[in-house]
Parts: C-alpha cells; sequence; structure tokens
C-alpha cells in the first residue's frame, strides 16, 4: 500500500502551504472536513456523488454539502470490495465498496450515481442494498441534447433529486436559492479558468499535479471556500520565480472518472511532459461558460441549459461519428499542444471505446498521441516514465512543431 | 542530423544509478561534434546533486568553458538531479544518439546499467526505433553483479578476468536475482570455482541481453554501453551466447549481431544528450521559440 506522498512545493514556494492543505483534504479518507461542516450545519445534509458530474448548485441550493468521490485511490487495500466485482472492471467501485463497508462514508445522508456506466449503475444497485438507511438516487443524464427533449427530461430529473432529498431532510428548493448558488458557481468556475489559463500559458508556473489537488480539493468544500482557495493559489503562484525547462506540451485525456495515482502525473511531468489540460475530476469544469441568473430566467431550466448547450465533450456524452474528436482537436489547437497522452483506466469502457475515435481525428489532425492504462492503485511507474519519455523525446526531437 | 553553419557548445550532464557522466561538446546543431571535455565521478554515498556539480565543474575547467557559455545544458538519466538544465532527453535517446556518435556503424545500443540493462535499436538518424528493457528484477545489471563480486571477495575489476578463464561454468537462475544469490551460495558450499561462478552468471545475464536484442528484431552491429560494457567477461559471455545460438541456427535462424565496444562507451548517454542538446537548439532558434526556454530561466510576472 502507498499512502505517503511528498507534501508538494518548495518550503520557499509561496503556495506550498495552499497546496499542502489541498493535499490533506485531497487524501483524508476520513472526512474529518465533511465532519466538521456537518456539525456547523446540523440541519444540512452530506450529498455524495460519483464522477463524473452533478449539478452540485442544485444540491447547494437544498442546503447541502456535495462530496465527490472518487474511491481509495493508492491508499486503501482491497479486501471487502473485490468479492462485489468481477475482475474485468475498473478499480473504482471495489475502492467505493470498501470504503462504505469500513465505515468510512457513514456521514453521508444520500449518494448519487450519475449515469455514466453499467458498473456505477450496478453500484449503486449494491449501495442501496449495502446501506439502505442512505439514500441512493441514480441519477440519468440526458443524451440528447435537443433544450424541448433532453433539456426538458433533465429538468424533471432535477426535480425529482430535489424532491427525494428534500423528503430526507434537505431544505425545500427555491428559485432564489438556486440562482444564488448557480451564481456562486459561475464565480468558482472563473476562478478555475483563471487558473487553467495560466496553467495552459505557463505551464511551468502551475504543475498539472497542483493543479488537480486544487481543483479536487472543492470536493469536500462549499463552493465558497473553493473558490477562496483557487484564488488564494493563484495569487500565490504569481510570486512564483520558477525555472522553465524546455518540455513538451501536452493535453491528457480519459482519466475523468477514477483518477490517478498524483505520482503517476508527477510522473509524467518528471518525464518532460507540461501539461497544459487535461480530463481529471472533470466534473468541477464540465460546464464551460457561465449558468444563466438572470432574475427572468427559471433557474432550474437554465441549470438544465447549461448542461445541455455547454456541456464538455467527454466519453459519457453522445457526441456523433462525424465530430467526434473534433473538441479535442480544437483545444490541441488553441492551446498551442504538441501532442495528447491517452491516459484512461483499466477496463474504462466510456474512456476505451472512445479512444480509437478520437486517435483517428488526431491521426486526421497530423496531431502526435501515446496511449496507456493505469489502476487507481497503480504503484510502479517506471514504464509509463519510460513511455511518456520517449514520446516526449520523439515530439521534441522528430515532431513538426514543438 | 543538420545543415547548420553555426557552432554550439553544449554539455551533457548523466546522472546515473552509481555514477556521474558529463560530456562537455561543439556541433553544428548536433552534427560534426567534437568532444572538449569528459569526465566521470561514482556517487557513492554522496549526495547526488553536489557530485553532478563537482563532475560539471571538473569538466568546465578540463574544456576551459564557464557555465554561462553553453548554448544549451541537457540533462538525461536521473534528470531531477540536474536542476539547472535546459532540457532533458530520456537515456534511451541519448544512448541511441551517443552510440552513432561513438560508432557510426552502430545498429543497436545495448546499454547496461547499475539497475536496468536495455536494448535499443537505432535508425541512421539515431532515431530510437525500438526498445525493450529488462524486468524489475535486478538479476541483469551491474549492481547484482557487484553484490556477486562482493559475497566472492572478488575485486570488481578482476571479475572479466576470472570468468574469462572459467573451465566449467555454472548454470545460475536467469530469472531472479534473489535465486540467482542463492544459487551462488550452493556453488561456495560445493566448492565451486569462482571462475565458474561468475561465468555462469556472466552467461545467464548474456542469455538474458541477447534475448532483449532479439525480441526488438535488432542486427548487425550492437555497441554495448554502461558500466558493464567494461566487464570482458561479459563480453565473451555475450559473444559465446551468439555461438550458442549459431549451432541452432539450422533449427532456429537469427539475425547476424555483432557486438562492439567504444572506450568512451559509458559515456554514450552524456555523449548523446550534448549532441541532441545542440540540435534542439537549433531547431527552437529556426521555429523561433529559443527565447521561451533557453534565453531565460525565470519570468517575472505571469502573463496578462
Amino acid at each position: 500500500m502507498n499512502t505517503v506522498h511528498d507534501t508538494p512545493g518548495r518550503s520557499d514556494d509561496p503556495a506550498a502551504p495552499l497546496l499542502a492543505r489541498a493535499q490533506t483534504l485531497v487524501t483524508d479518507l476520513s472526512l474529518s472536513s465533511v465532519h466538521a461542516w456537518k456539525t456547523q450545519h446540523p440541519d444540512g445534509l452530506i450529498v455524495g456523488y460519483m464522477p463524473i458530474y452533478i449539478p452540485r448548485p442544485l444540491l447547494e441550493a437544498l442546503g447541502c454539502l456535495p462530496v465527490s468521490l472518487f474511491g481509495g485511490g493508492d491508499q486503501v487495500d482491497i479486501i471487502k470490495g473485490d468479492s462485489y466485482f468481477q475482475s474485468y472492471i475498473c478499480h473504482i467501485p471495489r475502492s467505493t465498496i470498501e470504503l462504505l463497508q469500513s465505515h468510512r462514508y457513514d456521514v453521508l445522508d444520500a449518494v448519487l450515481f450519475p449515469s455514466i456506466c453499467d458498473v456505477i449503475r450496478n453500484l449503486s444497485g449494491m449501495w442501496k442494498l449495502l446501506h439502505p438507511q442512505q439514500l441512493a438516487e441514480y441519477v440519468d443524464l440526458p443524451q440528447n441534447f435537443s433544450p424541448d427533449i433532453g433539456g426538458r427530461f433533465y429538468r424533471l430529473e432535477m426535480q425529482r433529486i430535489a424532491s427525494a432529498l428534500t423528503s430526507r431532510g434537505a431544505r425545500p428548493l427555491t428559485d432564489d436559492a438556486l440562482r444564488e448558488a448557480c451564481a456562486r458557481e459561475n464565480v468558482r468556475r472563473a476562478a478555475i479558468r483563471d487558473m487553467d489559463a495560466i496553467r495552459a500559458r505557463q505551464p511551468w508556473r502551475i504543475a498539472a499535479s497542483e493543479a488537480y489537488l486544487i481543483i479536487r480539493a472543492g470536493g469536500v468544500l462549499d463552493t465558497v471556500e473553493h473558490t477562496e482557495l483557487i484564488r488564494a493559489f493563484t495569487a500565490a503562484v504569481a510570486e512564483r520565480k520558477p525555472r522553465i525547462y524546455d518540455n513538451v506540451r501536452v493535453i491528457v485525456v480519459g482519466s475523468f472518472c477514477e483518477q490517478p495515482p498524483i505520482d503517476l502525473i508527477r510522473t509524467l511531468e518528471k518525464a518532460g511532459c507540461d501539461i497544459l489540460d487535461d480530463d481529471f475530476q472533470l466534473g468541477l469544469r464540465l460546464i464551460e461558460g457561465d449558468i444563466d441568473t438572470s432574475p427572468n430566467q427559471d433557474p432550474l431550466s437554465a441549470l438544465a441549459a447549461a448542461f445541455i448547450d455547454h456541456g464538455a465533450a467527454t466519453a459519457s456524452r453522445y457526441i456523433a461519428d462525424c465530430e467526434k474528436g473534433a473538441a479535442l482537436v480544437h483545444k490541441v489547437r488553441t492551446l498551442g499542444a504538441d501532442g495528447v497522452i491517452f491516459a484512461a483506466a483499466s477496463f474504462c469502457d466510456p474512456a476505451l471505446l472512445d479512444q480509437p475515435m478520437l486517435e483517428a481525428a488526431l491521426d486526421r489532425a497530423d496531431i502526435p498521441y501515446t496511449a496507456f492504462k493505469f489502476s487507481e492503485n497503480t504503484g510502479q511507474f517506471q514504464v509509463i516514465r519510460e513511455q511518456a519519455g520517449a514520446f516526449s523525446d520523439s515530439v521534441k526531437l522528430w515532431g513538426k512543431v514543438a | 542530423m543538420s545543415s547548420s553553419t553555426k557552432q554550439h557548445l553544449t554539455i551533457g550532464i548523466d546522472p546515473g544509478s552509481s555514477s556521474v557522466k558529463v560530456a562537455i561538446m561543439t556541433s553544428y546543431a548536433g552534427s560534426d561534434g567534437r568532444i572538449l571535455a569528459t569526465t566521470t565521478q561514482r556517487i557513492r554515498r554522496r549526495n547526488v546533486q553536489s557530485v553532478v556539480k563537482a563532475t560539471v565543474d571538473e569538466a568546465c575547467r578540463a574544456a576551459n568553458v564557464n557555465w554561462g557559455d553553453f548554448d544549451y545544458v541537457t540533462s538525461t538519466g536521473d534528470g531531477d538531479a540536474v536542476e539547472d538544465k535546459t532540457g532533458h532527453f530520456y537515456s534511451m535517446t541519448t544512448h541511441a544518439r551517443g552510440a552513432l556518435y561513438l560508432v557510426p556503424t552502430a545498429k543497436a545500443v545495448l546499454d547496461i546499467g547499475a539497475l536496468h540493462a536495455r536494448a535499443i535499436r537505432i535508425a541512421e538518424t539515431g532515431r530510437v526505433e525500438n526498445h525493450r528493457m529488462t524486468s524489475q528484477c535486478a538479476s541483469g545489471s551491474g549492481q547484482f553483479l557487484e553484490n556477486i563480486a562482493r559475497y566472492l571477495g572478488v575485486p570488481l575489476d578482476d571479475v572479466g578476468k576470472l570468468s574469462v578463464g572459467a573451465k566449467k561454468p555454472e548454470t545460475v537462475s536467469s530469472i531472479c536475482a534473489v535465486l540467482a544469490e542463492t544459487d551462488v551460495i550452493n556453488m561456495v558450499s560445493r566448492e565451486i570455482s569462482t571462475a565458474d561462478i561468475l561465468k555462469g552468471i556472466h552467461l545467464s545475464i548474456a542469455g538474458r541481453l541477447v534475448r532483449l536484442l532479439r525480441a526488438i528484431h535488432s542486427e548487425g552491429v550492437v555497441l554495448v554501453t554502461g558500466g558493464l560494457a567494461k566487464d570482458e567477461g561479459l563480453l565473451s559471455s555475450l559473444n559465446d551466447i551468439l555461438v550458442e545460438e549459431t549451432t541452432k541456427k539450422n533449427r532456429h535462424p537469427v539475425a547476424e549481431l555483432t557486438f562492439t565496444t567504444h572506450h568512451d562507451g559509458i559515456l554514450a548517454g552524456a555523449i548523446g544528450a550534448a549532441l541532441l542538446g545542440a540540435y534542439r537548439y537549433e531547431q527552437l532558434e529556426r521555429r523561433g521559440r529559443l527565447r521561451d526556454v533557453v534565453s531565460t530561466a525565470q519570468h517575472d510576472s505571469v502573463d496578462p
């Protein structure tokens, strides 16, 4: 079991305390900060949710704290979890069951399972059987993106979730509360966008592994507190005097659900890759743009429209063959990336079934790429470092643009 | 690699598991390279960064250049140990380029380091075409041989000579260093001669290394680099394995391999790094990206 990570940031780094705090939040499987929130908000509900995306403003408008559940990573030995799943599926449901059965999710009042794949659907059923006292709801996200069909369906789905949570003690949903929650979410998204923009322009100033920690810490914080953390981090990195290396600039794709170990991300960086953009823990960044919070707009419809009209292109979202990969190619061009690294969890059907189509789009656009698979508890990175290093060298020395 | 008319001064720094190797070179974008100085220092139990500094200082003095004179500072191997670098290239890439510099006819490199061994098939341009590494087990590495030499009370420099004089080599496990060490203990208790034990180990390692080369379909001249390139016993055993293959050739035809070494073979990574640094410098200059990475090591503010 690999539980010890290097504390990120150097001692003279102004961002070091913020990174240390983020790392503590990310690696704290006992969810201390969530327990603390519950103590301060005895009437509020704690709502866990699996990747990729859940409309967090809806939950905050109901007085709930949304908590993202990303499994146990490399911190948990799987003993009970393996007995619930066959061998040929991904790892995240095993460690999730392990944490559930070791009572580390007892603090949760409800859990939501957004539709992404059959494995997560099965997990929702197991959760219901194992912990019937907790509300466990499968959330169907629309795959029809017509506002009149998918938009209307999704609005009804959110209403259903809101009613279910209210029946468990959450505050009733009001337009004003939802509008305010959406506004707070817009502020957070702007903060993330600003951080991402610095990272894309000056990847030596913000490493992907650092951005990862800062964003993932938001999975156990309310929106305002998370926004403050991001803003403080962005301000701190501006004070850095970073050294610039001649690295290759890449985009990492495929890790939107089960998360790679943080040391794997650092391995890619050490192999000479500046990661300009990624889809790690995509949920907090899934909506591209602001949610409409104008007073004359029905906020629930606005939240539905944000997903329908501005949801990021990802494997769990239906995209016609002719357009598959267009968003990735556009991102590579826009950010000036030199190549793409596909990093999908082993047995992750959504990512791995999408990958050939994305690769074909990159081939057509003459963009180099490499691919590997990981598991959240992968502990040996030598092969990945070798592969990423060889890719980096190949792009730098023999590529057309790097 | 390029037809640049500007001469570049570059340094390649290769911190390995047991020693730091440095090469200072001039070249025209990596072509027509000339070595100004090379240095090697064993790490032993010292801090690797301080060894890097000492090795670089020694090389700079020998070449009569200053740190600020370099167009491009390239690390390879353990790049984390070289903070003041311009860029890093993976050791496969640099060994391939360095091998071509040392032996222009080389078609493959067999790099045998302290912890790993790897076979690399190279194109005429120096590009890596295929590669294969030993797995996590250390039984194909220099560190393993060093451990065995210590157990047997043989100075490392004598290992090769003793092995070449062996009469009846004993077979040892080629799979696992732990099992192999157990084999050696058994041999000592059976009073097998030290020479025969060492030869058996060399054959075991050589067998693994030839299999690596076969796995990447290499043929022609293979340059042996890394610390074990100086071990005549291992080189002899590599040739023994080829002879053994030849006797079975009618049943399993295999491509011709010829092993060769170079007195600077251990420096192949550092030499390749220095040459690739010059190539990369010229490439960045041509693409208008030089200022981004080479001319300044620091940015004072976040871009607007």
